[in-house]
Parts: C-alpha cells; structure tokens; sequence
C-alpha cells in the first residue's frame, strides 16, 4: 500500500497557500461583482429519490414564475446544503459516512451560474463562515465521540487545517462508559472568535438525542484561526440555542450576539425543557451572557416556540414557529421579532398552509427592512419577502416543479 | 386451493388418465429426424396414420413409440420451416429404426444460407419471439456468456466494472431480475456470486437462447421482459475442451469442459473454470488531495483495488438412453470467489481495503424421462439447493483516493459501514415439467417453479445485533399450464395460464418512541397470488416470410435480494417492494432471401410494446452509496429491433442490428401528490434507449495448410448517450449524461485441424474509448487478450 509522504506535501500546500495569499487580488477568475449587478439562485428539490436539488436563476423574484422545466443546473449526488460567502456559493454535499464533495459556483461577468471548483470533505453538520473562510464541523451523534473541525479557504477551495475536539471531554464526561456529550448545533462567527453553541445529548441509542439537561444554555468559544477552545459559557434561563443542523446565534451590526432557544430539548421523544423558548445576548466583546437581557419569545407569542430562525437586519429576525403550542410540533408559522425592543408579531398575508419554508438558507433585501424566503405550500410554491417591521409578507415569484429548498443571491 | 395442491390434483389426473392406455406388447419404432445437413430437428411431430400413436421428438431430434403392431404404417413427419414427410415402414420384429430426413422449405437458401444461422435457426423458429445464438462461433473467444448476449439485437449488457464485476443483463429495456436467466432451463437465481453469467465462459455453452417480451412455459418463473436460456451440450458423447487465455491487466482465464458417455450409458461430465484478474485498467477520474481536499479534474489512473478471482467446478454423473431414465444426473457445483471492492455506487467513493467473498456449495439433480406411463408424456425434473456464503469485509478506517493514497482514521471503523457481516441464503429451486402430445396437432404442458430462500447472516463485529436476527425468508412458486396447436407446418400456436404465488416472511423496524436510533421490530408475512396468461403465434406468409405475435398478461415477483439487499452488490433492500404486472404485446417478422447463389440476406424485425403497473427499476439510494430497486407507478415502452445480417458464401458474414425503445414514465399522480408529477411523461433515466452493433468475419480457408483456417473479425458497439438523472428537469447545459459509446474490438482466431486446436487473438476496446455504463461507473481500457483452446468430440452416433 502507498501511503503519502506528508511533509512535502505540507509544505507545498503551504506554500501555494502563502503564495496565494499575496496574490488572491489578481487571482479572482470571473466573478466579483464589476458590473454591479446580483442574481438570486433560487434551489429547488423535485422530491426525486436520489437526486439532488436543480439550482435555478433570476433577476427578479418579486414577480413572475420559474420552473425546473428545462431549466436550470443539475447538480450530482443528493442531499445538498448551502452557503454563500465571498460571493460563492458552496454547495455540500450530505453523504451520510461517505466523503461529501463541496461544489462551489460564482457567476461570470454574463451572470450565468458556473461551478468553479469541486473538492473533498467529510459529511458534516455544521458549516459557518469565518472569516474568510469557511469553517466546517463534523460532529458524532454516537460511538466515537471526537469531532473534527474543518478549516476551508473559501477562496481557493481548499483544506487549510483540521482541528479535532472530544466532544465528550468538552462536557467533562470522564467516564468511559457515559456516551453523554456535547453536540454542536452551528458555529457563529462573534467578533475575532467562533461560538459553538451546543446541547448535551446521551449519545446512545435509543434516546441518542435526548438529554438530561433541557434546561441549560452552552456555548463553546473557540479561538481563531487556531480553533482552540478558551472556554465555554452557561446559562440556565432557557435551554440550547438552534438546534440539530441549526443555527441559533447571530451577531448584529454593532457586533452583539443574540442566542435564539426553541426550549424543546427532549428526553425520550418528548419535549423536556421547563424553561421558555427565549432570546439571550452576549455583548460586544464579552464571553459571558448578559444576564440583564431576557426576550422570552413563547410567553410573547402565547406560547410558542421557536423552531429556526434568520437574521433580517438591525435586530430584526424571521421566526419559523412550531404550530402547536408549549410543543415541538404542529404546522410551522412565520413570526418576526425585533430583539432590541423585544417584540414579537405573526407574518400577515401568508398562505394558511404551509408545508414548509426556507428559513435556513435566505436573504435580506437590498435595503435591508425584509426576508426574502422559499415558501412551500400544498398549492403551490411561492418565493415571498417579509418585512421585518410590519410583519406583511409580499408574494413573488411563483416556482414550478419543485419545492424550494434555498434562496441565495450573488454578484458580478 | 394452494398450488402444491393444485399440482397435485393435476398431477394425478394426469397419470391415472395416461396410465389407461398402457398395453406392454409390439414393436419398438425409433428415430432420429435431421435436415439435410445432418442437423437434428428438435420437438418435431411425429404420427404414426391410423393409429393414435404421435408423439414430439425431443432436443436431439429423437423419438420413440413403444408397442407398435407389427404390420404396414405411414410415418408423417413435421416441424415448422421444414416441409412434411411421409413414408411407409414396416414394421416387424421386437424393434425398427427410421431415420428421419427433413427438407428445409428454404430450398432457395440451402446453398447459401446465412453463416452463423444454421444450427440456431430451429430455435428462431419457434411462435415465441427468441434469439438464439450459437455460443459454439464463439468458443474461440475470450468472452464470458454476458459479452456474449451484448451483441444480440435488443439486449444490453452492463457491468459496473471489468471481470467479475457485477453486472445485469436488459432486453427492450427490461433489466435486472425482469430478465430471469436459465442454464438449461433451470433457473439461475441461487446459483451464488461463483457461477454467475458475467463469469461463466462461453465454451460452456452450446447455444444461448434470447427470448424478448414472452417466455415459453417450460421455462418456468416470472420472467416479465424476457429470458436467457443458456443450453449446454447435453448430447451423448465424448469430449474435451480445454483452454486458456491470458491479457491485459493481469487476466488470465482458464476453462476445461469434459464428458464421456459409455455405451451403457453411464455418463460423466466435468466443468471446471477459473478467472484471475487485476482489473487494474486506466479509469479518467477527478481525484482529491488527501491534505487540501482539491479535486484533480480529469486525472488519468489506474484502479489499484480490484482483484478478482474465482473458481468453479461443476460434476455431473448419471446415466443416460435407459427407459426408465431418458437422463438422470446427480451433480455438485462447487464454487468460489473474492473480489476487491474498488468502488461505491458511485466513482466518487473509493476504496482500497474492502473486499467481498463468496463460494458455492450446491447439489443438483435432473431427472429426464420419455414416454413415462404412456407414449407421448414427458416429464422433467430439476432440483437444487446452495449451501454457499456470502460476506462483504469492510474493517479499516481510512479514507483512499484515486492514487491509492490514503488518511487512516482512528479507531475502529471502516470504509463504507464496518462489516464482517456473511449470510447464508439457503436457496433453492425445483422444477417440474410435464409435456404430453396429443395427435398430430395438439400438446399440453405443465410446468411448476418452486423457489426458497431463508437469508440466515451475523457478523461478529456486532454478534448481539438484533438487526441480523430479523426472519428474511421467501418462497415463490410458480404454476404454469399451456396448450400448443400445431395446425400444419406453417401455423403454430400456443395458449398458457400462470399462478404466481410468493410469500415472504420479513420484519419492517420501527421506532417505538420517534427518538433517533431507536427501534423495534414487527414481523410481516405478506402473501400474494396473481394469474397471468398469454398466448403465441407464428405464421410463415411465404416459405421466407414469418410472422410472430404473441401477448401475455404477467407478473414479475421481487427477488430476494431485491428485498432483503445485496451488502456485496451494494444493492439496498426494499422491503416494500411489490410485484410488478405487465400486459405486453409483441409483434415479429423474419425474412431471407438470397442471390445470385452466393449472398445470402436475413432480415429480422421485432415490435415491442408494453404497459407495466409497478414497473420495477433500479435507481440511487437516498445518499448513493448504494443502489435501491422501486416501484414506478406506471411505465409504458414501445420499442423497435431489428437486425440485417448478409453473407458471401461462406467467406464473408456481416450484421448490424439497432435498438430503440422508448420507456416512458406514465405515472401521473405520485402517491401522495395532488399534482401532476414533475416526470410524467418522461423517459426512464440511466437505461440506454438506443443502441446497435455492427460485425463482420472474412474467413480463409486452408491457411498455410490444408484444414487450418483463419477468420478476421471486427465487432464495434454503439450505445447512445443518455442521462443519468430524469431528462426533463434542468437545463441541457451541464445535465449528468452517460455520454455516446463506441468500442471497438478486433478478434483473429486461426484454427488448426479442423478445429482441434485453434488460438485467437483479441483487441478489445481498440481506440482505447472512455465507456461508461449505467450510474456512471467506467469500463475497461483497451485490452489484449490471446487464447489457446483444444477440442476434441467424438459422437455417440
């Protein structure tokens, strides 16, 4: 068997890294916004086993219709999720086990979508950009308990470094026998630092995600570029922030982070948390959650909670809600908040069904006041922008033959 | 009633209604019908006028009338495409012999027949719409019997790599287990990962019989789209073919073939085969650094974990001509194999340590006999069970890529699933097959196909998984009772039912508290029972000119591994998966003609057309590491084949033959959807719809010597390109297609005298094209393979 010799190797990647560095300005192939203009790419899954989602384009999206007809990127592989950053988008690929490659794509100067580099990753659950790069984490639910974190240049698309955390230790489980360990709901970039919220889950079947500890607040704080753990932060008000593949802390303009908790963590399938769906905040430059901010979401909305939720801007969020109320279930509903003056309306104008929304992966307007989000309904599937201070959902493009599953927006 | 019943009582009535006309007095008459060229002419009718004495003559021409009255009587003889004969015998003594010599109604073509279509052509006279090829043109050759098919109009071979590799066999778009494949006429379904088509050689075979659309019932089982018969030399005699060949990436294949029949009888047959490759041949992939992760687009390499080997040993001894036993052997098929597992479903998993393994253990026993009870009743009987085990090895935690390079994780883990895992299917098959003619025109026939299988598996990495103690077990049988008229030597029909039982004992797991990991299992006992019928007919319009139709109403049952998975074939079970139904028509016409005395011309057209509820198809698990079969709601084909083959006395032979079909997804609400479905409409993905081949043999004869002699031939494959995923979604730019293929290959084979030694030369793949299959999965490089083969036959008769 062959076995690479690591050290050339290194060296060499560190070479072009640094190399690339210096010239990462006359390097930029294609796609940088010179020509002003942006497009929305619209990801739409056609429900077809084994096949991933088609990745489709516009102009605009308050108006007309699109359709997967014909049209669109057929991208391989299946399950997919995605990230935008330095004006790319990034394209995972979900292989449960098997190596996932990660496709990035720009826009050349004509606006039309290219991919322009592939490489290799494992299947992660959590990715986040730092940066300028983009960190991604592997996270074991059960058996062996080290996760590993990726660092990837999202410029070039590449490895840069690989950082492993026991994810079991990070809780202090020193017993070998405790499956019990930490798992990492997101990474959110805070100031000069990576916040690794996380829940405390059993680790083993049967109740792998179920926990004894419902009703406390963590956050893991690392370091970066070292990714090395300086410490990790408790609260007991309400209970994890985000949730399995989900992101629940965000930092605003002015650099304070706001932690998003549904309360639903569970013990053996059901809901086992005593403390409110909330918002907590950890203040600009500070490692500690400021105990003088407490915006209790379910006692604002008459008792629901928080299923997922998306930055609009100024501290205006869009709330994707559990239907049924003190619950983990029930058909979704969308809500807007505003975390400074802890407010909280429904979304008006919106089909009365809905099977489903994009609440992980859409943008903000131009001007900064709405979302602008994927709605799945059984009647059809509408692309709608929902302002962040009145709470009045708009419907726009109508998207055929498929459900959409991301909305994100590029330059050239 | 239950089916064992039901052939019970059919059974019974049968024999206590035969037994009836039992005298035990007369005159032996037998006879051996054969055409002009010495050919026999198999399952002809022969009548003795004025008596009620008729009877069929069996695969090797023959037949037989037991107690015949000594005295004058007419003998008529026919069978379609030959015209009749008729003569007057005496007959005196304890026993006479007749031979039997037909004319071919193709008078114009006797000297000129198309090369290649003699020995078959019987075959392709049948009402059904059937293929045969004469494996013997191709006993000089380095193919295995899947290469083989993959030149016959309307089928496709695919193979997911090089030898060994596994592999599925489509007619007219049918695929997989929609096609059930037979070794003289007993199903192959057990049979094991040693002693498969993609590693059989072709020597083994005397001819391979392709039947498209509806399968006769003496070949018994659910075949929907069709079926390969693959018949063996079962004719008296003395033999030996022995040969070997050797080539590219370390191939090198070794087959010897034995028998020997004594005048008493007794007869003894041996079949062993061994296949060794590295599979090692150059694959164009993208391939990541271990350290950045970066994919090398278009990286020229060679695949580094793909050994294969196997060997398989298959002993018959019995006893054959004897009255109570027209043939009865008792036989042991002993087989293994282990292959490296290169690939996941998918190119983009690679691996470098797991492997598969496997070995077959399995008794046989056929059992012929003629004229049982009465004249006239024929009844066979197969049966076999395989022993054998199965076992995928997955335990080193690392992660390869395309240079063999590789990151070693820690702790335990492997490459794609940690697995020891090894099962035993405890498989087996029986057949039964009762033919009985009656006058000149009329036959009846039964057929029963049992089939069990009981999947028992642990793996001693997890050796308290309750997973693998969950019942897998399945038993299908199927029933089947047909009726033939012969109206004269032009027209020939048949009619037949089939009851189609399977009952499958399965658990389906569940999770009891919705918490992820958990689970719990309920068992399911699923019986289902379905009745399917058809009919055939064929029709000569002019001595030339016939016409083939034929309808069927059928089912086409779930395999075991289709529901329970193949962990060696990364093939994922389905335990939801129900049987397929079909109303299919097929419509054929066959026509030759020749010229000028020295050029021969064969035309043959076949029209398919086919409405499938539950159509049964293969596509990507939801993460595609493995490979699912489904149920598509409905899906309608129409397809066209057709093949133009000439020949220039017997120097010059050339044939093309092209495929389309056209498989349509006609589901138009999806379960659960009130709208119409985004792929109504659509063409089936990841099946080729258009493909052909092209060949031409010049021989030499008397080369260098007299009786030596030397042909060249070309044989090129055309598959055009087709997409991986439904082709109505997304734009066609940048759309996953499986691109258009040509291979080429070259063959010379020079034989020396007469045939006793011959060595042939191949090129395959000579342009060195990328060929892909389905999913995507790359084909060998441009090969090289040389083969020396002895042969030597001495007939009984």
């Amino acid at each position: 068997m062959k076995t690479i010799s690591k050290l050339p190797l290194l060296l060499a990647a560190f070479a072009f890294t640094f190399t690339s560095c210096e010239s990462s300005d006359d390097k930029n192939e294609g796609a940088s916004g010179e020509t002003g203009k942006s497009k929305y790419i619209i990801t739409v899954s056609t429900g077809a086993t084994g096949v991933a989602d088609y990745l489709l384009t516009a102009d605009d999206v308050t108006k007309g219709s699109i359709t997967t007809a014909g049209n669109g990127l057929e991208q391989d592989g299946t399950y997919r999720y995605y990230l935008s950053t330095q004006n790319k988008f990034f394209s995972f690929l979900y292989g449960q086990g098997n190596p996932g490659a990660v496709t990035t794509y720009s826009l050349t100067a004509n606006g039309d979508l290219t991919k322009t580099s592939n490489f290799q990753a494992e299947t992660v659950q959590v990715f986040a950009p730092v940066n300028k790069d983009i960190v991604m984490v592997k996270v074991p639910r059960s058996g062996a308990s080290i996760s590993y974190m990726y660092k990837v240049d999202a410029e070039q698309s590449v490895l840069t470094g690989t950082v492993s955390q026991d994810t079991r230790l990070l809780i202090g489980n020193k017993n070998p026998d405790l499956a019990e360990r930490a798992h990492f709901t997101w990474a959110t970039q805070v100031g000069d630092k990576v916040f690794m919220p996380y829940m405390k889950i059993n680790g083993i079947a049967p109740d792998t995600f179920g926990t004894r500890h419902a009703d406390s607040t963590w956050v893991a704080v690392y370091s970066y570029p070292d990714l090395k753990l300086e410490k990790v932060i408790k609260d007991d008000r309400t209970s994890y922030l985000g949730a399995y593949f989900t992101n629940g802390l965000f930092q605003d303009e002015k650099g304070d982070a706001y932690g998003f908790s549904g309360a639903i963590g569970t013990a053996n399938g059901v809901v086992a948390s005593t403390k409110p769906s909330a918002v907590v905040k950890i203040a600009k430059g500070t490692t500690e959650f400021d105990k003088s901010y407490f915006f209790n979401v379910q006692e604002k909305s008459g008792g629901y909670k928080i299923s997922s939720t998306s930055y609009i801007s100024n501290g205006k969020f869009l709330l994707l809600m559990y239907g049924t109320p003190g619950t983990n279930s029930g058909t979704v509903r969308l809500a807007v908040a505003d975390v400074y003056n802890q407010t909280f309306k429904w979304v008006i104008g919106m089909p009365a069904l809905l099977s489903n929304a994009t609440t992980r992966y859409n943008i903000t307007t131009e001007d900064g006041n709405s979302a602008v989000l994927g709605i799945n309904t059984p009647d059809g599937n509408w692309i709608y922008t929902i302002n962040g201070t009145t709470a009045v959902a708009t419907q726009g493009m109508k998207v055929e033959g498929g459900q959409i599953t991301a909305i994100q927006k590029l330059k050239y | 009633m239950s089916t064992p019943k039901i052939l019970f009582f059919i059974s019974f009535f049968f024999f206590s209604f035969l037994s009836f006309s039992q005298q035990n007095q007369g005159v032996t008459v037998t006879g051996q019908v054969v055409e002009k060229s010495g050919q026999t002419v198999p399952f002809a009718t022969v009548v003795l006028e004025k008596t009620d004495l008729s009877i069929i003559s069996d695969e090797n021409g023959k037949f037989i009338f037991k107690n015949v009255k000594p005295g004058k009587h007419t003998i008529k003889v026919s069978a379609i495409g030959f015209s009749g004969f008729k003569k007057s015998i005496e007959v005196s003594g304890t026993s006479v012999n007749i031979p039997v010599q037909l004319d071919s109604e193709l008078q114009e073509l006797e000297n000129v027949s198309v090369i290649g279509r003699s020995a078959v052509d019987k075959i392709n006279k049948q009402a059904y719409n059937v293929t045969a090829v004469d494996a013997k043109k191709l006993h000089n050759s380095t193919l295995d019997l899947a290469h083989a098919l993959d030149r016959v109009s309307g089928v496709r071979f695919r193979e997911a790599g090089g030898v060994g590799s596994r592999s599925e066999l489509s007619i007219n778009g049918f695929s997989g287990n929609q096609i059930k494949i037979f070794i003289d006429g007993v199903p192959m379904d057990n049979f094991g990962s040693s002693f498969q088509i993609n590693n059989i050689p072709i020597n083994l075979a005397d001819r391979v019989e392709v039947y498209k659309g509806v399968v006769p019932i003496w070949l018994g089982g659910d075949a929907l789209g069709g079926a390969v018969n693959i018949v063996t030399n079962n004719k008296p005699r003395t033999y030996v073919d022995a040969s070997y060949s050797f080539g590219s990436f370390n191939t090198f294949k070794t087959a010897i073939n034995a028998g020997y029949t004594s005048k008493s009888g007794f007869t003894t047959e041996i079949n062993a085969f061994q296949n060794y490759s590295d599979n090692n041949y150059w694959v164009n992939v993208e391939t990541n650094d271990l350290e950045t992760g970066k994919y090398y687009p278009e990286t020229r390499v060679r695949r580094f974990h793909d050994n294969y080997q196997n060997e398989t040993v298959i002993f018959n001894i019995g006893i054959t001509g004897k009255k109570y036993a027209d043939k009865l052997m008792i036989g042991f098929t002993a087989g293994q194999n282990k292959a490296d597992i290169q690939t996941g479903a998918r190119m983009v998993s690679v691996f470098g340590e797991r492997y598969r393994r496997g070995n077959t253990l399995m008794p046989t026993l056929k059992y012929q006999v003629k004229d049982l009870f009465t004249k006239g009743l024929n009844i066979d009987v197969t049966g076999n069970f395989n022993f054998g085990y199965e076992q995928t090895v997955d335990t080193v935690n690392r992660r390869y890529n395309w240079f063999g390079q590789y990151t070693q994780n820690a702790g335990p883990g492997g490459e794609a699933g940690r697995s020891l895992y090894k099962f035993k299917n405890n498989n087996g098959i029986a057949t039964f097959n009762a033919t009985y003619a009656i006058g000149e025109h009329h036959s009846l026939l039964i057929n029963n196909t049992f089939n069990t299988f009981d999947r028992k598996g642990s793996d001693e990495l997890y050796p308290e998984s309750v997973t693998y103690q969950q019942p897998e077990k399945l038993q299908k049988n199927i029933l089947a009772a047909g009726y033939k008229f012969d109206y004269n030597e032009k027209w020939s029909t048949s009619l037949f039912l089939k009851n189609y039982d399977l009952n499958t004992t399965l658990t389906r797991s569940y999770n009891p508290s919705g918490n992820w990991g958990d689970v719990a299992y309920m068992e399911l006992n699923n019986k289902t029972s379905s009745l399917g019928y058809g009919g055939a007919s064929s029709y000569y319009l002019k001595q030339n000119l016939q016409v083939k139709a034929s309808y069927e109403k059928t089912y086409r049952l779930p395999t075991p591994n289709e529901i329970f998975g193949d962990p060696n074939d990364n093939l994922q079970g389905n335990n939801g998966l129900k049987p397929e139904s079909s109303n299919n028509i097929n419509l054929g016409f066959s026509y030759q003609t020749s010229f000028n005395d020295v050029n021969a011309l064969t035309f043959d057209v076949n029209g398919i057309y086919r409405n499938a509820t539950d159509f049964i198809r293969t596509e990507f698990n939801n993460n595609q590491n493995k490979t699912v079969t489904v149920n598509q709601g409905s899906v309608k084909t129409k397809g066209i084949d057709g093949e133009i083959r000439y020949s220039y006395k017997k120097r010059f032979t050339s044939g093309l033959n092209m495929t389309y079909q056209d498989i349509r997804n006609m589901t138009k609400y999806e379960p659960e959807q009130n709208y119409v479905s985004y792929y109504y409409k659509d063409r089936v993905p990841n099946i080729p719809y258009l493909f052909g081949n092209l060949d031409g043999t010049v021989f030499f004869n008397d080369v260098f010597k007299k009786g030596n002699n030397l042909s060249v031939g070309y044989n090129l494959l055309y598959v055009h390109a087709y997409y991986l995923y439904w082709p109505s979604r997304g734009g066609s730019n940048g759309k996953h297609d499986i691109p258009t293929q040509l291979k080429h290959d070259l063959n010379l084979v020079y034989t020396m005298a007469d045939g006793k030694y011959n060595i042939a030369l191949e090129c395959q793949n000579l342009l060195d094209n990328e060929l892909v299959d389905n999913f995507s999965l790359q084909k060998p490089s441009r090969a090289f393979y040389l083969k020396f083969r002895y042969f030597f036959n001495k007939s009984n008769k």
